[in-house]
């Protein structure tokens, strides 16, 4: 980089031996950062880049792409088109292919300095771009809710389904789902709060609602989405006389999230919700080791006891209630979330 | 470092962080007033771990800690630490963002978890999105935005509820030269009203738009004076070997930093 002093704000070029090393895609990231905002504004080093780049050979590739791009933007614009044409290169685009990019992006009128057209607001078009904004911010809300969380929550409601019609399972799927159910939400917990789940964690933490609020928000994220999809998947299975039913699991699941919510302002959302997850299949499994060979729909049915009748239900419910209020009392230890 | 008159926002004192076996400060006591205060330092010297504690992120291990008149320290009330971060703004050192999220949202996102009035955030988000200079990208993806874009999107993100304590972990990291120079204008401007904290391990940083200088070394406090002093310290070259070519402010923050450890050398 070439610097030249001065009284004001200080000048400095983009040197030939800069430019090649941009072009071989050797310069570290922030200097490249600093070389595409200089070019942008300075058309001596703008032509010199320009230069360097374009006797690279794999360049040319880029640049048909590039130029594909642009025709197919100005077509676009010259048609009355309803739909953007992205000229941005599929995919990431790295080193000096990147900057060429967006070196060669057709400019905006605004970019250039001319007026830009005034756009027309249209109530229908602003109420969906409010909406999908909105949407964003919820979607924002609950990291668990994109992913492989949300993907293990279709092929659970779908496969219960697939299993008990297609494979012939029967009135046997039903105390199976009500087993793993429980275990959806703990792990939609588990991923949704706390440095390993949220980009935005540093910033989240030293805010007023990054603590059991936000928590509590994406917990009920997890819920929303868990409960009706896992009860009406429940309630589509073939049912059997004497066997709990669809919404047997609610408080059960209830119950273990707000324990995982509680046990997690102690060692963090994810060992609370992994360590109610291990006790919840102990309880399920172990008896069952203890008796005859092991099988899943037999520790399936054997759980069903867990669920079954009003006196296990309230039990439940009493324990969500004492895990709500232990959770209330440790509300001040998501305060600090360096070590949750 | 604060003014007689001035009212301090920042109180540190006796403050300890410590990392399993690490101690990254040592029983540091600190006062801010409003104005833009440097906080200067290699790295690993600690200055993060205080930006990291003055944000209320990371808990103390000992000490006490009071941000506009309220104690945020291990046991502090609950009440008074949310009340205390709706009037904070923090630029990390690192921060993610989710993919989706366009400047606007971005910026919208934080404004709603640091709890400011629904009705004002729309505006509130357009006029510190347009004075950090993206207000053309406002709508943009910020996955989309070059590097030093993104850090003015965290610089907007900082000050979008107007914050009475501003606390910036290496905010000119990744600006280029000209953005460097408007982002000390802009801090300059907020330090009028605003105890802005600068961390930063650029000494051009602290000499454009630091009022004071504290420099810190290996968890303890090696130096605290006004940005003039330490320019004045470093006006002769005597502590400058190491920089013949330096300006002042280097050789000074060459020079404090040799004589601290001259004197911890002879303790």
């Amino acid at each position: 980089m070439t610097t030249t002093g001065g009284a004001g704000m200080p000048h400095w070029h983009v040197s030939e031996e800069l430019a090649g090393r941009y072009a071989a895609g050797s310069v570290p990231e922030t200097d490249a950062w600093s070389v595409e905002k200089h070019v942008e504004t300075c058309g001596g080093c703008a032509a010199r880049l320009s230069a360097a780049v374009r006797v690279r050979p794999e360049t040319g590739a880029v640049l048909d792409g590039v130029r594909a791009g642009v025709l197919a933007a100005v077509a676009a614009e010259a048609a009355p088109a309803k739909k953007p044409v992205r000229v941005a290169a599929r995919g990431p685009v790295r080193g000096p292919a990147r900057g060429l990019v967006r070196l060669t992006a057709p400019r905006t009128a605004a970019a250039d300095g001319a007026p830009a057209k005034k756009p027309v607001p249209v109530a229908p078009f602003r109420f969906a771009g409010a909406a999908t904004r909105a949407g964003r911010l919820l979607w924002a809300a609950g990291p668990a809710l994109r992913g492989s969380w949300l993907v293990a929550l279709v092929l659970v409601a779908v496969g219960a389904v697939a299993l008990a019609y297609g494979a012939g399972a029967g009135e046997a799927v039903r105390p199976l789902l009500l087993v793993v159910a429980p275990v959806l939400p703990l792990a939609g917990v588990g991923l949704s709060y706390g440095r390993h789940a949220d980009p935005m964690y540093e910033i989240t933490a030293a805010t007023p609602s990054g603590g059991l609020r936000l928590l509590l928000t994406r917990t009920a994220a997890v819920l929303v989405l868990s409960i009706p999809a896992l009860t009406l998947a429940g309630a589509a299975l073939p049912a059997s006389a004497g066997r709990p039913g669809a919404a047997a699991w609610l408080l059960p699941g209830l119950a273990m999230t707000l324990a995982a919510l509680a046990l997690g302002s102690y060692v963090g959302c994810r060992t609370g919700a992994t360590s109610i997850a291990v006790a919840w299949a102990a309880a399920v499994v172990l008896p069952v080791f203890a008796a005859s060979p092991p099988a899943a729909l037999a520790a399936a049915t054997g759980a069903a006891r867990y669920f079954a009748g009003p006196a296990a239900q309230a039990a439940w419910a009493a324990g969500a209630l004492v895990c709500a209020a232990l959770l209330a009392v440790r509300r001040r230890s998501f305060d600090h979330l360096e070590t949750l | 470092m604060s003014g007689t008159e001035a009212v301090n926002t920042v109180e540190v004192r006796a403050l300890t962080v410590r990392h399993r076996r690490t101690t990254a400060l040592d029983a540091v006591d600190l006062d801010f007033a409003p104005g833009v205060h440097g906080l200067l330092g290699p790295n690993g010297a600690g200055k993060t771990s205080l930006i990291r504690v003055l944000a209320t992120v990371a808990a103390p291990s000992g000490g006490r800690v009071e941000l506009l008149g309220s104690e945020v320290g291990a046991g502090s009330d609950h009440r008074s630490r949310a009340a205390v971060r709706r009037r904070l703004g923090y630029l990390p050192q690192e921060f993610g963002y989710y993919p989706g999220f366009t400047v606007r949202e971005f910026v919208s996102y934080v404004a709603w978890l640091k709890e400011m009035d629904a009705a004002a955030v729309p505006a509130a988000v357009e006029r510190v999105v347009a004075r950090v200079g993206l207000a053309d990208r406002i709508d943009a993806r910020v996955k989309t935005l070059s590097g030093g874009m993104v850090r003015r999107v965290g610089i907007a993100q900082a000050i979008v509820n107007s914050p009475d304590l501003l606390l910036l972990d290496e905010p000119t990291a990744g600006l280029d030269p000209e953005q460097r120079v408007e982002f000390r204008a802009l801090i300059r401007e907020l330090g009028r009203s605003t105890t802005v904290i600068v961390s930063t391990h650029l000494v051009e940083d602290v000499a454009a738009a630091c009022t004071d200088v504290t420099l810190i070394e290996a968890g303890r406090i090696a130096y605290r004076s006004t940005t003039r002093e330490l320019t004045e310290l470093g006006g002769t070259g005597d502590g400058g070997a190491e920089q013949p070519d330096g300006n002042p402010i280097e050789r000074g923050y060459t020079a404090a930093l040799r004589a601290h450890r001259a004197g911890v050398a002879n303790r």
